[in-house]
């Protein structure tokens, strides 16, 4: 496999969570969207940190998920507290914040 | 020696707190007994003072400055919380203290009825200190702060009665024009400063003489400055108008500040500025000027006043003006010596005029008065010696002192016979307005039917017998009050001998008093005749010669004008317009940008995505 491959793979694995995040309402699927996004970019840290003889690529790659994982429990737990309250998952739908 | 001197001034103060703070709580005996103790005990203290300054030679009687404590020092300048004591501030105190003694004792007897009566004795005991700080200031900031001091303790007095809204805008008045004169001796004081850098009397004067030559600007700004708080203070034109107004205030208030001592203190400061006023002749010339002016336009003012206190009031004007002409021409004894006899003679007359306006239940029409001489045997007896003292009757008081002014006017270095002949006149007039006032109080039939007059207690009586027995005999003083003033003013006053003269000034004064028994005695049907005979001139005088009249056109009323300019265009449409339209503008394009932020995630997650693309095409590209 060369490189070129490898970058076009995480290229578009990111503009498919890129595409999923915009386009669709359900917070859960853009949640995943966003792991998508996160985990394309991991692919390429760790292809690379391969290619190039460095584990640096790597243990950013693990800093990523700790951090991702950290950051999906306090998401889960804030879009589940909406759901409670406003029975209504819509994303359009939740615009308090609108001037 | 002189440590002790500082409990005059203590006294006093320790009384205004005392009765300011406890005053409600304790009896109205003891409120009286501390208004009257504290004062009584200055007096003995500055009795103290007085003889230890008779111990010392008289070349050694001056710049006797006592230092309680250094209370600012910044490099040069230097304040310290001193009084001086020195033959002038000690005379000063005598008359204070004596004479405020006196009225407080009258004024138990005379606030006996008043609700607020220990709010009176803790606002006289204010005065007092204050008072005592002026005159016992070592320098010309603790001068400034008790000229202010008095200002404040006279706005608290004339407007004793809070209720009533004449004496309100009375007090307000005085309180104004007052102010106009501190800022006159506020402003000295920084020239003074300027050009001394100190602010002490004693280096002041001293350095006074080797740094002016006569008439030169600097000395005749500070002197010119001097007198607007000076003019204000004492009521002389033209800032004249607020001591008639002042008399609002309850009747021993006027005895005490508005005769007595406070408007006095434009002459002390002459008095005490005398170094710089002689470097200075033309201001000299301007003060005697004023001064003779003055006692002309009160006294013509006095003769057709109808209101007892304010007659008095003018006549008061008109002394002060006899003095100023008399530390104008240089003879500062005499001025401080007429300054005394006026204070036993003029509280004296506010007292015995207190007394009937007591018993008349404060009726102060001398229309509606009349024939007191029979139910007020002893007011009557006291007022007389008031009014031939005032008048200048032979062997009085007022008599020594007011001919040695009028004589002095033509034979002193500056006098001249313009002077001599306008003090003569109102010399005259004085004699007329105060024995009118007399015949039309004390002779003939009361003329306010259903008031049944009484001669008032023995408390108040007493303090008239004793200001009456001083202004019979305080005219003795005068060679003793100008030999223990000389070291101050470094002269004795030359006494002038000219019998055509003297004869002439005493004719006026006794031609006054029998000019007025001719007209209010004799042929009172022929008054309506002269009034009208002359009523052009009686309506000039009853209005005042239209004073207030023309410093309302001339300076309230434009004030108002650009007030209510100021406040209906130049705030609300000019100011408030601007700031009022700032603050919509800027709104409404804050709500125009709020409308970006619409709270869609989606919408916010696109726009980051385009964001990101046009900076990625950027840098690729570009």
């Amino acid at each position: 496999m060369g490189e070129q491959f490898v970058l076009l793979i995480s290229a578009s694995i990111f503009c498919v969570g890129t595409a999923g995040f915009i386009i669709r309402k359900n917070p859960l699927i853009m949640f995943m969207s966003v792991e998508l996004m996160l985990n394309s970019v991991n692919f390429l840290l760790v292809t690379y940190s391969s290619f190039l003889n460095s584990l640096d690529g790597q243990i950013f790659a693990l800093m990523i998920m700790t951090v991702a994982a950290a950051e999906v429990v306090v998401g889960l737990a804030i879009i589940l507290t909406i759901f409670r309250t406003r029975h209504d998952m819509d994303v359009d739908h939740i615009d308090v914040l609108k001037g | 020696m002189f440590a002790s001197s500082w409990l005059i001034l203590l006294f006093p103060l320790l009384g205004f707190i005392g009765l300011s703070w406890y005053g409600n709580c304790i009896p109205k005996k003891l409120v009286g007994l501390v208004g009257c103790g504290t004062v009584g005990a200055s007096f003995f203290m500055t009795l103290v003072t007085l003889s230890n300054l008779l111990l010392l030679p008289p070349e050694e009687r001056l710049g006797q400055v006592q230092t309680l404590y250094q209370w600012v020092s910044a490099g040069s300048f230097k304040l310290d919380l001193a009084i001086l004591v020195d033959p002038l501030s000690v005379f000063m105190f005598l008359i204070v203290t004596g004479v405020g003694f006196v009225i407080h004792v009258y004024s138990v007897g005379y606030m006996h009825d008043d609700p607020e009566y220990s709010r009176f004795f803790a606002y006289l005991n204010l005065f007092i200190f204050s008072m005592l700080v002026l005159v016992a200031a070592a320098d010309f900031f603790f001068l400034i702060v008790g000229w202010a001091l008095v200002g404040l303790a006279s706005y608290l007095l004339i407007g004793f009665w809070r209720e009533k809204p004449s004496a309100v805008l009375a007090a307000r008045k005085a309180f104004v024009m007052n102010v106009i004169g501190d800022v006159g001796m506020v402003i000295a004081a920084f020239v003074i400063f300027e050009s001394f850098g100190t602010l002490s009397f004693v280096d002041v004067f001293t350095a006074a003489p080797g740094m002016f030559r006569p008439n030169d600007d600097t000395v005749l700004l500070i002197t010119l400055l001097l007198l607007v708080g000076a003019f204000a203070k004492s009521a002389q034109l033209p800032l004249h108008t607020w001591l008639p107004d002042a008399m609002e205030g309850p009747t021993p208030v006027s005895a005490l500040i508005h005769a007595a001592t406070m408007v006095t203190a434009g002459v002390y400061l002459i008095a005490r500025c005398h170094v710089l006023y002689e470097l200075a002749p033309y201001t000299m010339y301007f003060i005697a000027g004023v001064g003779i002016i003055t006692a002309i336009f009160a006294g013509s003012m006095a003769m057709v006043q109808y209101d007892i206190k304010r007659v008095i009031a003018y006549s008061t004007m008109s002394q002060l003006g006899y003095m100023f002409l008399a530390v104008g021409l240089g003879v500062y004894s005499l001025g401080m010596f007429h300054l005394m006899t006026h204070a036993f003679f003029k509280a004296l007359l506010f007292l015995a005029a207190g007394s009937v306006i007591h018993s008349l239940n404060g009726e102060q029409d001398i229309r509606k008065m009349g024939g007191l001489q029979k139910v007020m045997p002893v007011t009557h007896m006291t007022f007389l010696v008031g009014a031939l003292a005032l008048a200048g009757f032979p062997l009085t008081s007022g008599y020594f002192s007011k001919e040695a002014i009028i004589l002095s006017s033509y034979h002193a270095e500056m006098g001249n016979i313009v002077f001599w002949a306008i003090a003569v006149l109102a010399a005259g007039m004085t004699a007329f307005y105060i024995f009118r006032v007399y015949f039309y109080t004390f002779v003939g039939g009361l003329r306010s039917p259903g008031a049944h007059p009484h001669e008032s207690p023995l408390i108040m009586v007493v303090p008239l017998a004793v200001l009456a027995g001083l202004a019979l005999l305080g005219g003795l003083l005068g060679p003793w009050v100008d030999s223990f003033l000389s070291p101050v003013f470094g002269r004795v006053v030359e006494h002038h001998h000219d019998n055509l003269l003297e004869t002439i000034a005493l004719a006026a004064g006794i031609g006054g008093i029998a000019t007025a028994g001719l007209l209010y005695m004799v042929s009172k049907d022929r008054m309506s005749l002269i009034k009208e005979a002359m009523a052009p001139l009686y309506d000039l005088l009853s209005h005042k010669y239209y004073v207030d009249e023309i410093y309302d056109f001339l300076i309230v009323k434009p004030t108002k004008a650009i007030g209510v300019f100021m406040e209906q265009k130049a705030e609300r449409e000019g100011l408030d317009f601007t700031v009022d339209q700032i603050g919509l503008q800027v709104k409404e394009v804050s709500r125009a940008i709020s409308l970006w932020q619409s709270g869609k995630v989606r919408t916010y997650a696109l726009n980051m995505v385009a964001g990101m693309v046009t900076i990625l095409l950027f840098v690729v590209f570009m």
